[in-house]
């Protein structure tokens, strides 16, 4: 779902290279860059000051600050690379008694700052008496992030993979470590988070044939460096991955008994959320037609929960850019759907998310859950297929159609591999026929993440899914000419 | 607030190998008819670029920050820092050239309320009474300017326009995005015009005849973008690269230096793009423009003071130019051009319209485009396609189905209408016929 290799050759922009000098003693001292000026009780006094001034004339006010660095450290064959992304926001939002919203946005989060973008809304100099609630605790200060540190985990977790071979022609790893502190203020409510979101990701390339065939593995949770790394088992099983030899000759396109891997369920999850289950998806026609609450959309067996208070959960908060408290949201309960993600403008209380925290709102999953069954991944092997490897899906909210490219089907034949695997197929057909047709979940989940829709700003989310089966239509995926 | 200025005057002090620093002054309005929004960014930005020189090479680091209440020492000290960590092969800028003379700046909306522009657009929308139709509409003016250890000091205005619009019946709906630099080329009316039409087709639309057929791409399937992607205006005239360029970009990044040079390119240098492609009647030809006048990639200098330049990236099927940084330019020896920018491709004589001699399949809308930079292998899953036959009189619309196409030979072997579109960071015939495909379930 991510395309790391482009990332991390966007890391070394101009400062790509082609030997690691550092190792040699060329590196200067790792200074840091002083903290935020803007400590915690500084900010949330210019918020409160600008809705107090903005509450005397709107009924309707919220303040939202954020802190964020971004630093992402990369390393490939050619050389290593470390980035740094600092952005400071507040975006001021009033709603009007007709009915009106309106935003504004500065770069400058300081007192005159946030004064300015109140006079902009037109608040008076009066301030009335407001009542923010109890004061947040200030959040937990993470350890000190090191440059020349990060950068040897970098270069270790490139050199972690005992299983490198010749034939893997390009071999990338990357850090990301994403520290934000958001700030959120509204009458009756006073609220701080910090949330450190750390993606660990390898990449790896062979040639198989004229083409090359490109293999990721990605860890990404919240917290800090150390609390879910990847490990040499996992830089294994992406090496493997490149390097596995497919089966000659074409595979037969057809209607097949299917395991989805659990990333591949994740590229169907994404697309159910993102474009179903959300108040501005329900605007279209077409998706207002087949989408109702307590209307059947998939299995029985299919139970989803939005749950961005799950632990460590890469697109988990404890409040939306809304200011509303981390809460679960069952989506789909055995099937059904229970409720939309949506934001206050599309009249829901939860999910109004900003990307980078700063941009339009917009109603979005956080940390998506299937609810896991009780069987082991491989009880669910029949004969059919097993798809591995899901690397995109489109999907169409008009006509309900999917298609999720996988990196490879796995002959299954009564219940055990053949040792048939086929590259490069996709899952096509209707996303809520294919859900539908679930008849077993496995137990055990594993984590992606979902990025979105720039790079600089992003829209940090995460799914947690086991893997599951079902029965579609699979083909090669080939070009015509 | 740590300002360009200091930035400036501290880099010249620590004297590193080079560098340049970018300050983005950008305001920024929205108006949202769906949400009953209107919004106001007010935003500056900076990017330091660092390279080092050190014995053993040069190292480079980047950092992009918004102005705080900083120290400026600090942050150079670091961003040196930072380029000591990236350390490789010693390479050396090449002297500053004269800016690219281009014009990205819509004298009207310099002079105007910029909130007022964007609701007026909203306001001059045509709206057919038929239709349900919401819309936003963005407007960006910007001052940049940059600062070189050479010197080089530069600074112009730019401008920028996007709206997005949902025309919708009771049952089907479309979506659409267009983006220029001058209100006047946005061309709303027109592309609402399009859209209502599709509807019509939509509403009478049946499964997807699959099968081997002739492929029309009609410009909206040329410059498909995907109108739920909300990226941001005001990320820059180097952001968003290939967004723009629609199933065009695999050139774009098949001319990246970084990426030849790993050799991850399906052609190389000085060699035909896909076999035969030379000996077409009307070989592709392709040239990245960031002097095109108002066109959304164009500007008169990078952020690591490199004047951008005209090059071509494909000549009659040659592939013969990249978009070179001052790094690659310096390692090829050879002078930076700012990179791949605005897509000019040569037109053909194509005059655009079914094959007389088999099934043609015209696509009129995707809602999706998926291409593999690496392979250039490209899925186009279609939103409204029109079925020609010959001899039969009106084509029957269709909605769904996927064409699979290896993006690099299909192009380099259609052929290209002789009708020029010019659109956003693309000028170029406005249909290609593609002779063999499949259209998929």
């Amino acid at each position: 779902m991510t395309f790391h290799r482009r990332e991390v050759l966007g890391t070394f922009g101009v400062g790509s290279a082609s030997t690691l000098l550092w190792a040699l003693g060329c590196g200067g001292s790792a200074a840091q860059v002083r903290r935020a000026p803007q400590v915690s009780g500084e900010v949330r006094t210019w918020l409160h000051d600008a809705v107090a001034r903005l509450a005397t004339t709107y009924p309707t006010v919220h303040a939202l600050a954020v802190s964020r660095r971004r630093t992402t450290a990369a390393l490939d064959v050619l050389g290593a690379g470390v980035a740094h992304l600092r952005t400071d926001s507040v975006v001021l939002r009033v709603r009007g008694r007709d009915g009106t919203w309106r935003e504004h946005l500065t770069s400058e989060l300081t007192g005159s700052g946030v004064d300015a973008a109140a006079t902009a809304l037109d608040a008076p100099r009066r301030r009335d008496p407001v009542d923010f609630g109890r004061a947040p605790a200030t959040p937990a200060e993470p350890p000190e992030l090191d440059d020349r540190e990060l950068r040897h985990r970098v270069e270790r977790l490139l050199e972690s993979d005992a299983s490198l071979s010749s034939r893997i022609v390009y071999a990338a790893s990357l850090i990301d470590v994403d520290d934000a502190v958001v700030w959120s203020v509204a009458p009756g409510r006073d609220l701080e988070q910090r949330l450190v979101r750390i993606r660990q990701a390898a990449t790896r390339a062979a040639w198989n044939g004229t083409r090359p065939v490109v293999r990721d593995v990605e860890r990404a949770w919240s917290g800090w460096l150390d609390d879910r790394p990847l490990t040499p088992g996992d830089l294994a099983t992406a090496s493997q991955a490149a390097l596995e030899l497919m089966t000659p000759g074409n595979f037969a396109d057809g209607d097949h008994p299917l395991v989805l891997d659990p990333s591949v369920v994740a590229t169907l999850l994404d697309s159910l959320a993102a474009g179903l289950l959300t108040s501005a998806a329900a605007r279209r026609p077409e998706v207002a037609r087949r989408i109702a609450v307590g209307g059947a959309i998939a299995s029985p067996a299919f139970t989803v929960i939005d749950d961005p208070g799950a632990p460590q959960a890469y697109g988990g908060f404890a409040f939306d850019d809304e200011g509303e408290l981390a809460a679960p949201l069952t989506l789909l309960d055995a099937g059904r759907v229970t409720t939309l993600l949506s934001d206050h403008i599309g009249g829901g209380a939860g999910r109004g998310r900003r990307p980078g925290h700063r941009a339009r709102l917009e109603p979005s999953p956080s940390h998506l859950r299937l609810v896991p069954g009780t069987a082991a991944t491989t009880e669910l092997y029949a004969d059919g297929f097993a798809l591995e490897g899901g690397l995109a899906a489109t999907f169409d909210p008009a006509s309900d159609r999917v298609c999720v490219a996988c990196a490879r089907a796995r002959e299954l034949k009564a219940g055990n591999p053949t040792g048939r695997v086929y590259a490069d197929v996709e899952l096509v057909g209707s996303l809520t026929t294919l859900l539908s047709a679930v008849d077993a979940v496995a137990r055990e989940p594993a984590g992606f993440t979902v990025r979105g829709p720039s790079d600089r700003d992003p829209l940090w989310r995460s799914i947690s899914t086991p893997a599951v089966r079902t029965r579609g239509l699979v083909r090669a995926r080939r070009s015509a000419t | 607030m740590i300002s360009q200025r200091d930035l400036a005057d501290r880099l010249a002090r620590r004297d590193p190998g080079a560098w340049s620093v970018v300050e983005r002054v950008q305001d920024l309005a929205i108006a949202d008819e769906l949400r009953a929004l209107h919004r106001r960014d007010h935003r500056t930005r900076l990017a330091i670029t660092v390279h080092q020189d050190v014995p053993r090479g040069r190292g480079s680091a980047r950092l992009d920050i918004d102005p705080f209440d900083g120290s400026a020492e600090d942050l150079v000290d670091h961003a040196i820092s930072l380029a000591l960590t990236a350390v490789g092969p010693a390479w050396s800028s090449t002297p500053p050239a004269a800016p690219a003379k281009v014009d990205v700046v819509d004298a009207d909306l310099v002079k105007r309320e910029l909130d007022a522009v964007a609701l007026g657009t909203l306001a001059g929308l045509r709206r057919p009474s038929d239709l349900d139709i919401t819309a936003t509409a963005e407007v960006l003016r910007e001052k940049i300017t940059v600062i070189a250890s050479s010197g080089f000091h530069t600074s112009w205005s730019a401008t920028a326009l996007r709206a997005h619009v949902r025309l919708a019946t009771g049952n089907h709906s479309l979506a659409l995005c267009r983006d220029a630099r001058r209100a006047d080329d946005l061309g709303l009316d027109l592309a609402v015009t399009d859209a209502a039409a599709d509807l019509v087709h939509l509403a009478a639309a049946g499964p997807p005849p699959t099968g081997p057929c002739a492929l029309w791409l009609g410009p909206e399937a040329l410059l498909h973008r995907d109108p739920h992607r909300d990226d941001d205006l005001a990320a820059g005239g180097g952001a968003g690269a290939g967004l723009d360029h629609g199933i065009w970009a695999i050139f774009a990044h098949h001319a990246d230096a970084t990426v030849e040079r790993q050799g991850l390119t399906r052609y190389r240098l000085r060699s035909e793009i896909a076999p035969g492609a030379a000996q077409i009647a009307e070989p592709l030809s392709i040239t990245s423009d960031g002097a095109l006048d108002f066109a959304t990639r164009s500007a008169p200098v990078t952020d690591d003071a490199v004047a951008v330049r005209r090059f071509p990236l494909i000549d009659r099927g040659i592939a013969v130019g990249l978009g070179l940084s001052p790094r690659e330019a310096a390692l090829r020896h050879t002078d930076p051009n700012g990179g791949v920018r605005n897509l000019v491709i040569a037109p053909g004589s194509w005059p655009p319209g079914p094959s007389t001699t088999t099934r043609t399949i015209e696509v009129r809308r995707l809602y999706a485009l998926s291409i593999d930079p690496d392979t250039g292998d490209a899925s186009l899953d279609i939103a409204l396609g029109l079925e020609h036959r010959p001899g039969r009189a009106s084509p029957i619309p269709f909605t769904g189905g996927t064409v699979r196409l290896d993006l690099i030979g299909s192009l380099a072997r259609a052929r290209r209408s002789h009708q020029l579109l010019r659109r956003g960071a693309y000028h170029g015939p406005a249909s290609v016929l593609i002779d063999r495909a499949e259209l998929l379930p």
